[in-house]
């Protein structure tokens, strides 16, 4: 997916006057936080669930190389290909090539984040391979030529007006106006698709080293369908997705769905091993898996490793007073939100994405609801301090920052600048008390008052007041 | 301006360590009052002092402190940072327990001096005796029966490092609830963030403005006379908003001020 | 690709510490299932959309099945997993077939490896004698659960697949209820890709 990150001010404003988005925002609030909120009654003990799946995800991380390596052995065993790349040009090869080796013309896709961080569909698209997104919201964006807003909920931003327009226009039906219809011709529309293709492309909430498999949480079916009817089954993946165990992903989906969208489960978990057996009635005749690095390597021994833990259920976006605001299309490429400020900057590079890790005021919402315990505001200050290292930051801004450290070390003069300070802004705030323009705060100006302070220090009162 | 660097109270022999052992000698409190509240307003200095002196302590106000660091901590600065959190121990070195009129600066000593400057001693001695005002004054240095003579309906907001920093929540409510003339309404979400996120607010200013304008929609709704909270930075904010909203009629205030003057324009004692 | 496998193994090898693979699992506390799984089953399948009927027997299953299906004007003709095909199917009305299922097949019949009480869900093994599709093309998925095949969670329902499998089929398929979808204005919408209704017959033995 095109990197827009540098656009993310003006994009947060528009989001902002955007009134619709601002509904639509206020709609997955209201259901995901709810709905998570009610999940987690279930669970006698969150906390202790959370220290476990972190403590999985970590270990995992630990040992990650032994784990790929197992997994790799196990769908060899298994009668499936493993394929490692390294970039996004990497696996758009690989993808390529494996449509070209078995003579794939239709493509069906089931969500899936790292193909459109990768750029998949273009790749394939170029090389004369149709595809199909078969997710209603993945697909409503391809009709739409619009990327996601959200990682688990990627047409949030839209309402069923703008899908029922864009059906019409693109299935030459007469125009439905209910959710309930809009879904039945996505179905009707897509079913053709699904039975006609040649390859299914998915990707992986999870793979487990111990039984060579892929697993796919969905819960309209498509992601059954794509990876059953077609004769090749390609599922691709970030390297930090392996799973040790069967029982370790039973754990995980304790937390995955109710953080996402507060299921006890998703209504359909695939767990799927190698190609169709020899008397297998369906599935796939070649099972691909394509292990993606793409820069989730480098983060490895760095302060950013947490991040690696991430299993991708948006619940931190969802808490996002930040996010709630302004939406994920502002955040510029595939990962939104509190993960995606630290995630797209640590894949895209730092420069290309100044915007993300300081668009945050660290309330730490995200850091609370995080099922694997990512400590997100933290990671999100790392990121801010190698801005600064690397001299990323305005030139305005370090130098304030720089006069501000100089003189709060020193006490005298910080006492007579603030003195100074005192007076000027009491002076400024005039009879009411209010200072309705401030040089260098046109931020807090532009839409809120500056509440004038009283005109002298506490350090003077209270000087004032000690006994001589 | 002829400054003193020692506190204004000293009693240089006793050492903290005695104190926090001795409860028959007088807990001696260190205030930092932050650079925010010295600046723009001194009122909760005084009315945090006042509270924790009628709460039994001897307070002491270390006359060279300026800032915990935050604002260049929070933007990447961690030398300047650790520069700061060395001069603020100095300070309060002499101190039983350093209490703070706010959650962000004292979630900054007692949560991310540690991560600062990890091996020094000093340094987790001092987090581990750092306290936000409400905090201490419902925990550690129980105070029965506030001053304060607000009467009214108020709105408590939950700035977010009291809350997910210093587990602060209930113990302003504790307090609050001791004045008979305070009547709690909670709004709707006072544990969503407010949008002043200190620099935040100033570069990303129109999502900080829309944060606010969220607070002060539910400010509105919940019939409250008064907003009170534990951190000036959200509480300049909310008021800045209200303001450019056109309501000149909610009062914002700090709990401080509440809990200890009758929250009026009288500066307390 | 080979360089690109001793590439990315080479960059983690080089920050891991070669700390010991042994782990202790880390225990957390789970939902307290109740002592009857049965129940627990039924009333999570129902919450999550599912039609739930039974204990009966098979005999007596099938009939329910068939009038299952003319109350809704649904059509008594099937397809099912031939592990399945010797049943009376028309002793009970029904007109089955035992295959694989097509796109335009209405109504889909299959047994379970197991059901899982504490989310009332059902756990399918792909296979010659079950393939994947009879769940997943048609309208209308049934599914017959013996009541003795429930187990509480899905720790134990994999700890039951090692016990009578030697290794794991092509798909393990988990199904809790009719596909949906709320991508649209966030509002859940029964029936999407999947079948619109399931309904599970649990049975038991005389």
């Amino acid at each position: 997916m095109q990197v827009t990150t540098l656009h993310f001010r003006r994009k947060a404003a528009e989001n902002l006057a955007n009134d619709q988005l601002q509904r639509a925002l206020g709609r997955l609030k209201e259901r995901f936080v709810g709905a998570r909120a009610e999940a987690l009654q279930d669970l006698p003990d969150f906390a202790q669930l959370r220290e476990a799946a972190a403590a999985i995800r970590q270990h995992t991380l630990d040992h990650l190389d032994h784990y790929l390596e197992r997994f790799e052995a196990e769908v060899i065993a298994r009668g499936g290909t493993v394929h490692w790349a390294e970039d996004a040009q990497a696996v758009q090869r690989l993808v390529v090539e494996i449509a070209r080796q078995h003579s794939a013309q239709r493509v069906v896709k089931s969500k899936s984040m790292v193909t459109e961080e990768c750029a998949v569909n273009d790749a394939l698209e170029a090389a004369g391979v149709e595809v199909m997104e078969t997710d209603l919201g993945e697909y409503i964006l391809q009709l739409a030529h619009e990327p996601p807003s959200h990682i688990v909920a990627p047409v949030v931003h839209k309402n069923k007006e703008d899908v029922a327009d864009l059906f019409a226009q693109h299935h030459r039906r007469p125009r439905q106006t209910g959710i309930a219809e809009l879904c039945r011709e996505a179905r009707e529309i897509l079913r053709p698709h699904f039975l006609a293709a040649d390859m299914g492309i998915s990707g992986a909430n999870f793979v487990i080293a111990e039984t060579g498999s892929a697993l796919i949480v969905t819960n309209e079916g498509n992601g059954r369908l794509a990876t059953t009817l077609p004769r090749v089954h390609v599922a691709i993946t970030g390297i930090e997705k392996v799973v040790p165990t069967l029982d370790d992903v039973s754990l995980l989906l304790r937390l995955l769905p109710r953080s996402a969208t507060g299921q006890s489960i998703t209504n359909y978990v695939s767990v799927l091993t190698g190609p169709k057996g020899a008397h297998d009635l369906d599935g796939p005749e070649h099972f691909h898996v394509i292990l993606v690095d793409n820069g989730r390597s480098a983060l490895l021994g760095t302060e950013l490793e947490p991040m690696l833990r991430c299993i991708r259920c948006g619940a931190c976006m969802n808490h996002c007073p930040v996010y709630q605001s302004i939406g994920g299309h502002a955040y510029g490429w595939v990962y939104p939100g509190p993960m995606g400020a630290v995630l797209t900057p640590s894949l895209v590079g730092l420069a290309e994405a100044i915007d993300l890790p300081n668009a945050s005021t660290f309330c730490g919402a995200c850091a609370v609801v995080c099922p694997v315990k990512i400590p997100l505001p933290d990671l999100m200050r790392t990121l801010r301090v190698r801005q600064l290292q690397q001299n990323l930051r305005p030139w305005r801004e370090r130098l304030a920052l720089r006069l501000w450290a100089w003189c709060a070390q020193r006490p005298r003069l910080y006492a007579l600048l603030t003195a100074l300070g005192a007076r000027l802004l009491h002076l400024l705030g005039g009879r009411r008390g209010l200072i309705h323009r401030l040089p260098f705060a046109g931020g807090w100006t532009a839409g809120r008052d500056f509440p004038a302070p009283a005109g002298r220090t506490f350090r003077e009162l209270y000087r004032a007041r000690q006994p001589r | 301006m002829d400054v003193h660097t020692d506190c204004l109270s000293a009693d240089d022999s006793v050492g903290y360590a005695a104190a926090a052992t001795d409860s028959r000698r007088t807990m001696r409190v260190g205030l930092f009052v932050t650079c925010l509240v010295d600046l723009m307003r001194p009122r909760v200095g005084f009315c945090a002092l006042q509270l924790l002196e009628a709460a039994g302590a001897e307070v002491v106000v270390p006359h060279a402190q300026t800032c915990c660091g935050q604002p260049g901590y929070n933007s990447g600065d961690l030398t300047a940072a650790r520069a700061l959190a060395r001069n603020l121990v100095g300070e309060f070195r002499d101190c039983d327990y350093v209490v703070v009129p706010s959650g962000s600066c004292a979630g900054m000593l007692r949560v991310h001096y540690p991560r600062l400057l990890g091996d020094d001693p000093e340094i987790a001695a001092l987090a581990a005796r750092t306290y936000e005002l409400t905090d201490f004054l419902a925990t550690v240095l129980p105070l029965s029966q506030p001053p304060g003579q607000f009467r009214g309906r108020i709105t408590y907001h939950d700035s977010c490092s009291g809350l997910r920093e210093l587990g602060v929540k209930t113990q302003p409510r504790t307090l609050l609830a001791r004045l008979p003339g305070v009547e709690l309404r909670e709004m709707a979400e006072p544990e969503t963030c407010c949008g002043f996120g200190g620099t935040f607010a100033l570069k990303y200013g129109d999502i900080s403005a829309r944060l606010a304008d969220d607070k002060c929609i539910q400010i509105e709704a919940s019939g409250a006379d008064a907003v009170v909270g534990g951190d000036l930075g959200c509480l300049l904010s909310i008021e800045g908003r209200l303001r450019r909203r056109g309501d000149m009629r909610t009062r914002v205030l700090h709990i401080a001020e509440l809990l200890a003057g009758d929250g009026g324009d009288e500066p307390c004692k | 690709m080979i360089a690109a496998r001793a590439s990315i193994l080479a960059r983690i090898r080089r920050t891991r510490a070669g700390a010991p693979l042994a782990r202790t699992p880390m225990s957390a506390p789970l939902p307290d299932l109740g002592a009857d799984l049965f129940a627990r089953f039924s009333d999570r399948a129902r919450a999550l959309a599912s039609d739930v009927i039974g204990p009966v027997t098979l005999d007596r299953a099938l009939t329910d099945l068939a009038t299952y299906l003319n109350d809704r004007h649904l059509p008594l003709t099937a397809v099912c997993w031939p592990q399945l095909a010797t049943r009376n199917w028309r002793a009970a009305g029904l007109r089955v077939e035992a295959r694989a299922a097509r796109g335009d097949d209405l109504v889909g019949i299959s047994g379970a490896f197991c059901g899982i009480a504490e989310t009332g869900t059902l756990m399918l093994l792909s296979g010659p004698e079950t393939p994947a599709s009879v769940s997943l093309l048609p309208e209308t998925h049934v599914a017959l659960l013996p009541v003795k095949r429930i187990v509480a969670r899905m720790e134990d329902a994999w700890a039951l697949a090692r016990r009578e499998h030697a290794r794991l089929p092509r798909a393990v398929n988990f199904i809790s209820g009719p596909s949906r979808t709320a991508d649209i204005e966030q509002t859940v919408t029964l029936g999407a890709h999947g079948p619109y209704r399931v309904l599970i017959v649990l049975t038991r033995e005389d």
